[in-house]
C-alpha cells in the first residue's frame, strides 16, 4: 500500500501500464496495481543465492542420488532389470478371502462413514470418519455438528496418522514390568480401599481439561466415594486468561463465545482466533462468508507481537509486543470513553498506563470504527493475555452492546474453570508438601509441558504411586510407576460436549490396535468399574441420563442411542447463553489496578511462547504429516525457531539459520536456530512449544528445540529481561517458501475495497486482461458437449492459510512424507502449495496466501512434453496423470508453469510399517519411485460419484462431489464443479467480477481460477 | 579409412555374409520382438482356458444351470458395489444346512463357519492394482455376466474366459452395442438378442444410456 509498492514490472495481464490512481481529495488508501511480492527476506532484498536457486527447475541436489556411485548405480540398475525380467516370469497368485459372516451393512468395496468426535481443548468436535472394510482411513466434519458444519483443521485430518503410529504404546507396564489389566486392575482394587480409608486425602488427578458428561459423572461418583481426593484439569496452553477475565468482569466464572456472522468490526488483540482455539473452524467459516466483498464485508485489525495466519487476513494490523498489549487495550478504552455510547467505560479509562506509548493514531481510528459499528464489533483477546486484558475486553464488548451479537458468554461447559498452569500450582504445591500418595495422570504428557520451575519430573518421583494413561511412552511415562497405553480416540467410546454445550457421543471405527484403554476405563477402575468397558460406562450413563431427563426413549434406549450415534449430536443437550451479564466498569477500575501493576518488567529482550499449529502442545509431534507441514507463516518443516524481526536481528548481529543462545535473567538457557519473521516485533524472541521432545517417539525426537527450561510458572507466555546471543552453527531449516519461484509474476491479486467498487477502476481492468482467453496455437477442444466440464475456483478473499486442505490432500491422496532433508532439496510431495506472499515493507509486510495445485489447465504445456503420453487429457478436461504409462522424464514439471508437479524421487512408501499401511485410501494407486505425480481433482471421487449417480440413472448434482480440499476447508474458500451447468456454483465464481487466471497470460486456459482478495482499508488509516 | 587393407581382410563373399546376417538379425529380431508381442497376447500367457483348481470342488454347472440359481443370489454386492462378491461362508450354509449337510465334500465350509475362519479362494479374474474395474456400473448398464466370464454355468471349475487387457476392455468401451442386453437379462446365460443384433444393439444403447468413457482416469486413478 505503500509507495515503494510501486516499482514493480507490469501486471501481466494488462498493458496499459498506468499504476496507483489515487484521485486528489479522494480518501481512498493508495492501491498498490501489480504488487511487487516476496517470499522470505532474502527474496526481498535480492540475496544472490535465492536468485541462482530460482533459475534452477530443483534445488540443487534433488536429481542426485546421495551416497550412490555412477557405477553402483548402473550395477544397480541392471540387477533389478535383470530381477525384474525374473519376476515377470510368474503368474501373481491373487486370493480372495470372503467373510465368514458378512455384516449386514458392510458391502465389500464401498467405503462406510460413521460419525464421531475428537476434542483437543475439553471442546469435541464432530467427525465422520471414512471406513473401508473396517479400516479408518480418512477424517471429515460432521455436517450436522453446529461448530463446525462439516469442516476441519489440519490437526483433525492429520488424527488418522496417530491412529496407525507403530510408536505408540502397546504394553502396561507396572513398576518397570509388563502387566495385565485385570492384574492391574485387582491391584488398584486393594489399593482403593486403602485410599477410601482416609477419604482420598492422598489421591490426586491430573487430568485433560474436558467437558465430557461421562467423565463428569465418573468424577463425581469417585468424589463420594474419595470425598477428599482432588481433580485438577491441566493444559499447558489453556486459556487462562479468558475464564479469568470473565469473572473479574462479570463476577462470577464464564466461558466466552464468539460469533462473526454479523461482525462488522472484528480487534484482535493477540487472538489468532482463525486458527486458534477450539472456536477456530466456526469463527473461520463465519469471518470469511462476511469478507464478501460489498457494503456489508467485515474489517479486521490485529495487534500482535509475531505475524500469525489472522495478522495476515487483517485488514490493519499492528506489531507489538506482547506484554504491551495490555497498554494498548487500555489506550483503546480511553479512547472509547471518549466516543458517544461508551462513555460508561470512563472509570476504566482512568487506569494508570503502562509506559510504552501505543500507535495513537492507530488506536484512535480503531476505537472509532469500534464505537461506529455498535452492537457489530467485536474485540478479541488472545488465549496469552492476562485476565487484566480479558476484563478489558469484556467490559468494551458489554458497553458496545455487542453482547448477543457478536459475543455471548455462557455457564461453564467445561468441568473447571481453571485448567492451566494456575491450576496445576495448586498440586505441584500439594505434591512439595508430601501430600499425594497416588497420582493419576490422564493429562497428555505434563511432565515435558509443565514450567521448569514446577519441576514436574523430580517431584513425581517423590509420589509412592502414580499412573499415566498415554498415547505414546512419552516423557512422563518414564518418570511414573504405573503406565497405561491409551486407545486411540477412533478406538474409544466415550462422549464429548461441543461449544454450544451439545454433547457428542465417540464410537471407535476400529477396535484398539495394541490393546488401548480409554480415559473413563482407568477413572472407573477407582469405582471398582474398570472391567465394565468404556461402551458399557457410556451407554450405561446415557441411558440414565435419558431416562432422569423425561426424554422420550420409546421402545426402547437402543433406538434413541442408534440416533445419536447416527447423527453424531445429542440436540436435546444444548445449553443456552447466560444473557444477564454486566459489567460495573468503576468496581472493575479498582480490582484490575493491582493486576496491571504486574505487568512483565524489565529490561532486554521479551520472550513470547506460541502454541504451535502443528504439534499444539507437543502432543503431535510424532505425526509426520503434521511434521511435514509448512508452518502457515514461516512455512518451516520439522522444526521451531527462534523468530525474530529483521531489524533485532541485525542489531544482534544475526541472520536466518543462525544458532543462537537464549538466556533468561534466571539463568535458563537454551539454544536454537534463528529465523527472520517479517512483520515481527522488535526486541520480541517468539519461540513455539511442543518441540525438542525426548519421549519414545522416533519422529518427534530431536525435531527442533526445547523451550521448556525458559517457561516459568510466574510468565508463562511473556517474559522480560532476556539476552539472546550468537553461537556457533548454522542451520538449514527444511524451508519451502522459496521453492518453485515465481520469477518476479503477480501470482496473487489484490485490492482495496473503495477500488473494487468502483466501475471500470484499474484493478477491474487488470483483472480483465488477465481473464480474457488468450489466443493459442491449438484448435480448442470444445467441452460444452461433455455432460461435465469440471472446474474449481479459490477465493483468496476467504483462504486464511490454515493448511486443512493440504493435510486432507495428503490424507486423500495416499501422499508420501519425505523428510526434512528431503524437504531442503525440493522433494516435498504436498499436492497443493500454500504460498505465502508478502509485500510492502520488511517489518510491516502484508500477506496473502494463496493455495497452487494443478490447475488442469485446457491447453496444458505438461501434456506436449510428455514423451510417453503419461500425461493426457480427459473428455471432461481433467490433465490426467496416467501412473502406469510415466517413465519418470519430468519433463512434465519442467514445463509446468505453475509447478505443481511432484516427482516420486525415492520409494517413500518402501519403508512403512505395516500398520501406517492401513492409513491407505485404497481409491488411489500408491505411487513408486520414478513417478510424476499431481492434483487429480479427487477424480476418484468424481467417478465414485459418476457411478452411483449413473447406477441410480441420474446426473451428479452440483456439491455432490466435494474434493477433499473443498470438503477440509474451515472458511469454504474452495468450490469445486462443472462448468456446465450455468446455476452451479462454480460457473457463479467462474463469472465473478473478482475472477482471474493465474498465469493466464500464457494461453493454458487454466479450470481452476482464483478470486482476487480485496482488503477493507480504514481510510482514517490510510 | 584404410579400404586397401580393409579389402585385404575382407574377401567379397563377406559382403554375402555381412548381408545375409543383417537379414538373419533384423528378421530374427523382429520375430522375436514380435513373437514377444504376439506371446503375451496369447491365451497361455494370459492364463485362459485354464482351469483353476480350487480349495472347495465349487460346481458352477450344478448350482447354475441345475438349480437354477440367480449369479446375484451368491454374488450379491455386484449391482452395488465395485466388487461382485464372494459370498460369505454362512450365505454357502444358508442351504446347505438342510441338505447336503453331511457331505465329506462341504467339510471346509462347516470348518469355516464353525471356527469363524475364512475360505480363501483362488482369483480367477484378475487386473492390476492400478486398475479401478466397478461391477456395478456395468450390470446397470446391461453388459452380461457372460460376456466377461463366459459360460460359468458349464465350467466344472471356473476359468478366464477373455483376456482382461486394456485393449480388450478398450475394445468395448469403444463399442458397447455388440455386447449390451436388456438388465434384466444380465445374468441370463442363454440372452440372444432378437432380430438384427447391430439394430438391437443401438436400441439397447439408447434405452440404457450408453455413454462409454475412455478417459485414463475412467479406470486408472
Amino acid at each position: 500500500m505503500s509507495c515503494h509498492d510501486h516499482d514493480t514490472a507490469k501486471p501481466p495481464g494488462k498493458r496499459s501500464g498506468s499504476l496507483a490512481i489515487v484521485a486528489a481529495g479522494d480518501e481512498t488508501p493508495a492501491v498498490a496495481a501489480g504488487r511487487k511480492y516476496w517470499r522470505s527476506v532474502e527474496e526481498r532484498s535480492g540475496s544472490p543465492d535465492i536468485l541462482k536457486a530460482a533459475q534452477r527447475e530443483f534445488p540443487p541436489g534433488a536429481s542426485e542420488l546421495d551416497g550412490v556411485s555412477r557405477r553402483s548405480f548402473v550395477q544397480l540398475l541392471s540387477a533389478s532389470a535383470a530381477l525384474a525380467g525374473g519376476v515377470a516370469c510368474q503368474r501373481p497368485n491373487h486370493k480372495i478371502v470372503p467373510f465368514v459372516r458378512r455384516p449386514p451393512e458392510v458391502t465389500p468395496g464401498n467405503p462406510l462413514h460413521f460419525a464421531t468426535a475428537y476434542s483437543l481443548e475439553g471442546f469435541g468436535s464432530g467427525l465422520v470418519v471414512e471406513s473401508h472394510s473396517g479400516r479408518p482411513t480418512k477424517i471429515e466434519g460432521n455436517p450436522d455438528h453446529p461448530d463446525t458444519a462439516g469442516a476441519t483443521n489440519s490437526i483433525e485430518q492429520a488424527l488418522i496418522l496417530n491412529l496407525y503410529d507403530h510408536n505408540r504404546a502397546r504394553q502396561i507396564r507396572h513398576k518397570g514390568e509388563p502387566a495385565a489389566w485385570k492384574s492391574l486392575l485387582a491391584e488398584l482394587a486393594t489399593r482403593s480401599q486403602t485410599l477410601a480409608a482416609d477419604g482420598g486425602a492422598k489421591l490426586r488427578f491430573l487430568v485433560e481439561p474436558s467437558a465430557s458428561p461421562l467423565l463428569a459423572d465418573l468424577r463425581a461418583r469417585i468424589l463420594l466415594r474419595y470425598p477428599k481426593a482432588k481433580f485438577v484439569s491441566y493444559s499447558s496452553v489453556a486459556a487462562e486468561g479468558q475464564s479469568e477475565g470473565a469473572r473479574l468482569a462479570f463476577g462470577r466464572p464464564l466461558e466466552v463465545r464468539n460469533d462473526l456472522s454479523q461482525a462488522a468490526v472484528i480487534v484482535s488483540l493477540d487472538a489468532d482466533f482463525l486458527v486458534d482455539g477450539p472456536e477456530q473452524i466456526r469463527l473461520a467459516r463465519q469471518f470469511a462468508a462476511a469478507r464478501t466483498p460489498g457494503a456489508n464485508m467485515n474489517r479486521l485489525y490485529v495487534a500482535e507481537p509475531c505475524l500469525t495466519v489472522t495478522g495476515g487476513m487483517a485488514d490493519h494490523r499492528l506489531r507489538v509486543r506482547g506484554s504491551e498489549i495490555t497498554g494498548l487495550a487500555q489506550a483503546l478504552v480511553a479512547e472509547l470513553s471518549k466516543l458517544p455510547g461508551a462513555e460508561s467505560l470512563a472509570p476504566l479509562a482512568a487506569l494508570p498506563k503502562s509506559p510504552a506509548g501505543p500507535d495513537a493514531k492507530w488506536v484512535a481510528a480503531v476505537a472509532k470504527d469500534l464505537a461506529r459499528a455498535r452492537g457489530k464489533g467485536l474485540l478479541i483477546a488472545g488465549r496469552r493475555q492476562p485476565a487484566a486484558v480479558h476484563a478489558l475486553v469484556n467490559a468494551v464488548n458489554v458497553a458496545l452492546g455487542n453482547v448477543g451479537t457478536t459475543v455471548t458468554y455462557w455457564a461453564p461447559v467445561l468441568h473447571d474453570t481453571s485448567n492451566g498452569i494456575e491450576s496445576l500450582r495448586g498440586l505441584v504445591e500439594d505434591i512439595a508438601a508430601g501430600s499425594v500418595e497416588t497420582l493419576i495422570i490422564t493429562a497428555s504428557n505434563p511432565v515435558y509441558t509443565a514450567p521448569a520451575d514446577f519441576k514436574l519430573d523430580k517431584l513425581l518421583a517423590r509420589i509412592p504411586n502414580t499412573l499415566y494413561w498415554g498415547l505414546y511412552e512419552d516423557e512422563t511415562a518414564q518418570v511414573v510407576t504405573t503406565f497405561i497405553p491409551a486407545a486411540h480416540p477412533l478406538e474409544s467410546w466415550g462422549d464429548v460436549r461441543g461449544l454450544g454445550g451439545r454433547a457428542s457421543l465417540v464410537q471407535p471405527l476400529i477396535s484398539p490396535l495394541w490393546s488401548g484403554l480409554t480415559d473413563a476405563d482407568v477413572l472407573a477402575s477407582l469405582l471398582g468399574e474398570g472391567d465394565l468397558g468404556s461402551h458399557q460406562l457410556v451407554k450405561e450413563f446415557w441411558r440414565k441420563r435419558a431416562v432422569s431427563s423425561g426424554w422420550n426413549v420409546g421402545a426402547s434406549f437402543d433406538g434413541l442411542w442408534e440416533s445419536w450415534l447416527a447423527k453424531g449430536v445429542i440436540d436435546k443437550t444444548a445449553e443456552m447463553p447466560d444473557t444477564s451479564v454486566a459489567t460495573n466498569p468503576a468496581l472493575l477500575a479498582g480490582t484490575l489496578q493491582p493486576l496491571l501493576a504486574q505487568a512483565p518488567k524489565g529490561e532486554g529482550l521479551e520472550l513470547a511462547f506460541t502454541v504451535d499449529q502443528k504439534v499444539f502442545d507437543g502432543r503431535f509431534g510424532n505425526n509426520t504429516w503434521l511434521q511435514e507441514l509448512p508452518h502457515p507463516i514461516t512455512k518451516i518443516t520439522w522444526d521451531n525457531a527462534i523468530l525474530i524481526s529483521k531489524t533485532t536481528a541485525t542489531r544482534l548481529g544475526l541472520e536466518t539459520g543462525d544458532f543462537a543462545r537464549i538466556e533468561m535473567a534466571g539463568g535458563a538457557q537454551v539454544t536454537g536456530p534463528v529465523y527472520m519473521q517479517p512483520g515481527h516485533a522488535d526486541d520480541t524472541i517468539t519461540v513455539a512449544l511442543g518441540y525438542g521432545r525426548s519421549g519414545s517417539e522416533e519422529f518427534a525426537r530431536d525435531v527442533g528445540f526445547n523451550v521448556g527450561a525458559l517457561r516459568s510458572s510466574r510468565a508463562p507466555w511473556f517474559d522480560r529481561g532476556v539476552t539472546l546471543t550468537k553461537t556457533s552453527g548454522h542451520k538449514k531449516f527444511g524451508i519451502t517458501q522459496d521453492h518453485w519461484s515465481m520469477e518476479g509474476r503477480e501470482p496473487a491479486m489484490e485490492t482495496h475495497l473503495a477500488e473494487f467498487m468502483k466501475e471500470g477502476s484499474e484493478f477491474h481492468e487488470r483483472v480483465e486482461g488477465r481473464r480474457a482467453p488468450v489466443a493459442t496455437i491449438h484448435t480448442p477442444v470444445d467441452y460444452s458437449t461433455q455432460p461435465y466440464k469440471w472446474a474449481m475456483s479459490i477465493d483468496l478473499n476467504k483462504c486464511t492459510g490454515c493448511n486443512a486442505c493440504v493435510v486432507a490432500c495428503q490424507s486423500e491422496n495416499n501422499i508420501p512424507v519425505v523428510g526434512r532433508d528431503n524437504v531442503r532439496i525440493g522433494r516435498e510431495m504436498q499436492w497443493i502449495r500454500l504460498d505465502r506472499y508478502y509485500s510492502g515493507e520488511i517489518e510491516d509486510p502484508e500477506v496473502i496466501h494463496q493455495p497452487v495445485a494443478c490447475v488442469h489447465c485446457e491447453t496444458a504445456p505438461c501434456e506436449y512434453v510428455c514423451p510417453v503420453n503419461a500425461t493426457v487429457h480427459s473428455d471432461e478436461g481433467l490433465n490426467e496423470m496416467v501412473y502406469n504409462r510415466c517413465i519418470g522424464t519430468r519433463y512434465c514439471s519442467n514445463n509446468c508453469p505453475y509447478k505443481a508437479r511432484r516427482f516420486n524421487f525415492l520409494d517413500y512408501h518402501e519403508d512403512v510399517p505395516s500398520t501406517r499401511k492401513m492409513a491407505t485410501n485404497p481409491d488411489v494407486t500408491v505411487r513408486s519411485r520414478g513417478i510424476m505425480e499431481k492434483c487429480t481433482y479427487c477424480v476418484q471421487r468424481i467417478e465414485r460419484t459418476r457411478i452411483d449417480a449413473r447406477v441410480e440413472g441420474r446426473k451428479i448434482r452440483d456439491g455432490e462431489i466435494l474434493t477433499a480440499c473443498q470438503q477440509g476447508c474451515p472458511s469454504q474458500a474452495i468450490v469445486f464443479g462443472s462448468l456446465n451447468d450455468p446455476g452451479s456454483q462454480v460457473s457463479r465464481q467462474h463469472q465473478d467480477a473478482r475472477r482471474y487466471d493465474l498465469l493466464g497470460e500464457l494461453g493454458t486456459r487454466p479450470r481452476t481460477i482464483y478470486l482476487a482478495r480485496v482488503r477493507n482499508p480504514n481510510p482514517d488509516l490510510a | 579409412m584404410q579400404p586397401a587393407g580393409m579389402a585385404s581382410l575382407f574377401r567379397p563373399r563377406h559382403n554375402t555374409l555381412a548381408r545375409i546376417s543383417l537379414l538373419v538379425l533384423a528378421v530374427g529380431g523382429g520375430g522375436g520382438v514380435g513373437g514377444l508381442l504376439f506371446y503375451v497376447r496369447s491365451p497361455l500367457a494370459r492364463g485362459m482356458q485354464d482351469p483353476i483348481e480350487q480349495p472347495i470342488q465349487f460346481d458352477h454347472r450344478h448350482h447354475t444351470r441345475d438349480e437354477g440359481i440367480d449369479c446375484r443370489f451368491c454374488h450379491n454386492t455386484v449391482d452395488s458395489s465395485p466388487h461382485a462378491g464372494i459370498p460369505a461362508t454362512q450365505l454357502c450354509l444358508n442351504c446347505h444346512s438342510q441338505i447336503w449337510n453331511q457331505s465329506p465334500l462341504l467339510e471346509p465350509v462347516r470348518r469355516s463357519f464353525f471356527e469363524g475362519k475364512p475360505l480363501t479362494w483362488k482369483k480367477v479374474n484378475d487386473v492390476p492394482d492400478f486398475v479401478y474395474f466397478n461391477h456395478s456400473i456395468h450390470v446397470a448398464k446391461g453388459v452380461g455376466c457372460v460376456t466377461c466370464h463366459g459360460r460359468v454355468d458349464k465350467m466344472a471349475a471356473v476359468e478366464k474366459m477373455q483376456p482382461m487387457t486394456m485393449s480388450w476392455c478398450l475394445s468395448c468401451h469403444r463399442n458397447p452395442e455388440p455386447n449390451l442386453r436388456p438388465v434384466e437379462e444380465v445374468t441370463n446365460m442363454d440372452w440372444k438378442p432378437e432380430g438384427d443384433p447391430i439394430e438391437a444393439g443401438r436400441v439397447l444403447a439408447q434405452r440404457n444410456d450408453i455413454h462409454t468413457r475412455t478417459s485414463c482416469s475412467t479406470c486408472h486413478r
